[in-house]
């Protein structure tokens, strides 16, 4: 077999950049997969939340070490979408808002602190502070091979977990009242699968960037859903829709410098996306005009 | 089956049900003591489902107790099957028809372990059962809403439980689905069952039901079905409601054919 042509430019980039594309395509392997269970229990936005709180987290935990280590702003990062998401349940619970002027609410106030943190780190010419912004719109380039394999042992542990769950967390997705009446934890579930996409949209970061991480957790599962009626195998094309995606996004960014990787990998989710709308079977467009034909001359 | 001599099956004692601070059910009494097609109706918004919602813990109790076989509903819960309303569920949702009866076995089976041949048959039987075994890798939403329905009681069935609980079974089913359904909760009554429904149509309810509970935000009367549903009760129940005097007619006709 002959490796498909486009590797070969990466190879030629170096092996840290492999390591990297490796890591980053399980990060969207997990992100797909992880995803389909926002989608399912129709909570695409909750994520958006957090991401877009992720900037917050970054920035202090820069602030507080002095140091731009990956892990140590991504915990920060997850952090601080985790106060996002309950100040987001909070506001629900004890006001009259709506869910998604909540969500919009939070989504907007959380990002505007966080841009206002890094471009004050940024603008005071804290040393090291520059490359807060490759969290914004995601820059794979700058990462290490260590920060690589975190992402991808990240990403195992939650695929792991979420497979480890799959019945209880399908069931709850389905049929929460049915779940609650025959003695299933609905909310520790359910807050289960937040915390994954959680850690899912902090893990995406770097590949992706705060504003756009979303994507990952949201276009693949649309998209895998298109192909097929079964959950697991919905749960393995996201993935696999996550990995080519990513690895889109890491290999253009590779070949032209200085260009975010977050848009490339969106663009190239959103491609994926079109297709699957327009020729899957059964579900697609183009299936279901045939069918419209089909019926209209009968 | 039987529960212990003195244990009624279902007890609702003093019962008050409030949304935020707004009472639906006021100081509920109704106990049902033996096996049977056990219905409850009243008009829309009268509480019916929320009866059932707070007797499966759904919903908390702004007052008094609920008890399954003198016990309270967490302890016994693997003795009770649900058949919710259907509109409550997604069935875009990528499951099949088998996949759904599955997690009627799902309680029994506890955290993490997956079904097995034994739960497959289970639900095999549950679907055959509801007339439902051709279509069982079909995805659920590509049903008929009669057998939507008919999956959700295939899912109650492969509980196997003692008492079943039925919202709105008959809601937006065809006649064809009613009498199969109708025809599946006999049998479960057959075989010394309790089948507690949630129900709104009176001139059907005249003629399935062993028993009845009128519901209008309280306990209007509960009893055999035949000297409960008399004109006084309904208009009780019914009480200025504009489609009082259709209904009530068509009900009271029924009786009069059925009896």
């Amino acid at each position: 077999m002959t490796a498909p042509i486009g590797i070969e430019p990466l190879l030629a980039i170096s092996h840290n950049t492999l390591v990297v594309a490796c890591g980053v395509a399980a990060v969207g392997f997990a992100a797909g997969v992880i995803g389909c269970f926002g989608v399912l229990r129709k909570r695409a936005l909750v994520g958006d939340a957090a991401a877009h709180a992720t900037l917050v987290g970054v920035a202090l935990a820069f602030l507080a070490t002095g140091r731009r280590d990956l892990p140590v702003l991504l915990v920060g990062g997850f952090i601080s979408g985790l106060v996002a998401l309950g100040v987001l349940v909070l506001l629900k619970r004890c006001s009259r808002t709506r869910d998604d002027a909540a969500t919009a609410i939070v989504l907007s106030v959380s990002f505007g602190l966080g841009i206002t943190l890094v471009s004050g780190i940024t603008a005071r010419g804290i040393p090291g502070g520059a490359g807060l912004e490759q969290f914004l719109l995601g820059h794979t380039a700058a990462l290490t091979t260590a920060d690589a394999v975190l992402l991808a042992a990240v990403s195992a542990a939650a695929v792991l977990l979420l497979v480890v769950l799959l019945k209880e967390a399908t069931l709850v997705a389905f049929d929460s009242s049915f779940a609650a009446a025959t003695g299933w934890p609905v909310a520790l579930i359910d807050y289960c699968l937040v915390m994954l996409v959680a850690v899912m949209v902090v893990a995406g970061l770097p590949a992706a960037g705060a504003v756009l991480v979303t994507a990952l957790v949201v276009i693949p599962p649309v998209a895998a859903r298109q192909w097929t009626d079964r959950v697991p195998t919905m749960l393995l094309l996201s993935g696999v829709f996550g990995v080519v995606s990513a690895l889109c996004g890491v290999a253009v960014s590779a070949v032209v410098p200085r260009l975010a990787t977050g848009p490339l990998v969106v663009l190239a989710a959103a491609f994926i996306f079109a297709v699957s709308f327009v020729v899957a079977p059964d579900r697609g467009w183009w299936a279901r005009h045939r069918q419209r034909l089909a019926h209209q001359k009968q | 089956m039987h529960p212990p001599l003195g244990e009624p099956i279902l007890e609702f004692h003093d019962v008050t049900v409030a949304y935020g601070r707004r009472p639906v059910l006021w100081n509920v009494d109704l106990t049902i003591d033996e096996p049977g097609l056990f219905g409850i109706i009243g008009p829309n918004g009268a509480g019916k489902s929320t009866l059932l919602k707070a007797a499966l813990g759904l919903i908390p109790l702004a007052g008094g107790t609920i008890t399954f076989f003198g016990r309270p509903f967490a302890e016994v819960r693997g003795r009770i099957g649900y058949v919710p309303q259907r509109e409550t569920v997604d069935w875009d949702f990528p499951v099949s028809v088998s996949d759904v009866v599955l997690m009627g076995t799902y309680g029994r089976l506890g955290w993490f372990r997956r079904p097995g041949r034994r739960e497959r048959d289970l639900a095999g039987e549950s679907l055959a059962r509801v007339g439902l075994a051709d279509v069982a890798g079909r995805q659920i939403g590509k049903l008929s809403g009669g057998q939507q329905q008919r999956v959700f009681l295939a899912r109650a069935l492969a509980q196997q439980a003692d008492v079943y609980v039925l919202d709105e079974p008959m809601a937006g089913v065809d006649a064809r689905s009613q009498e199969l359904i109708f025809g599946v909760l006999s049998e479960l009554r057959d075989a010394g069952r309790l089948v507690v429904v949630v129900h709104h149509d009176l001139r059907t309810a005249a003629q399935w039901f062993d028993r009845v509970a009128l519901i209008d935000m309280r306990l209007v009367a509960v009893g055999l079905t035949a000297t409960v549903l008399t004109p006084e009760n309904l208009e009780r129940t019914y009480a200025g409601r504009l489609d009082l005097l259709d209904e009530l007619g068509r009900a009271v006709e029924e009786r009069g054919r059925t009896s």
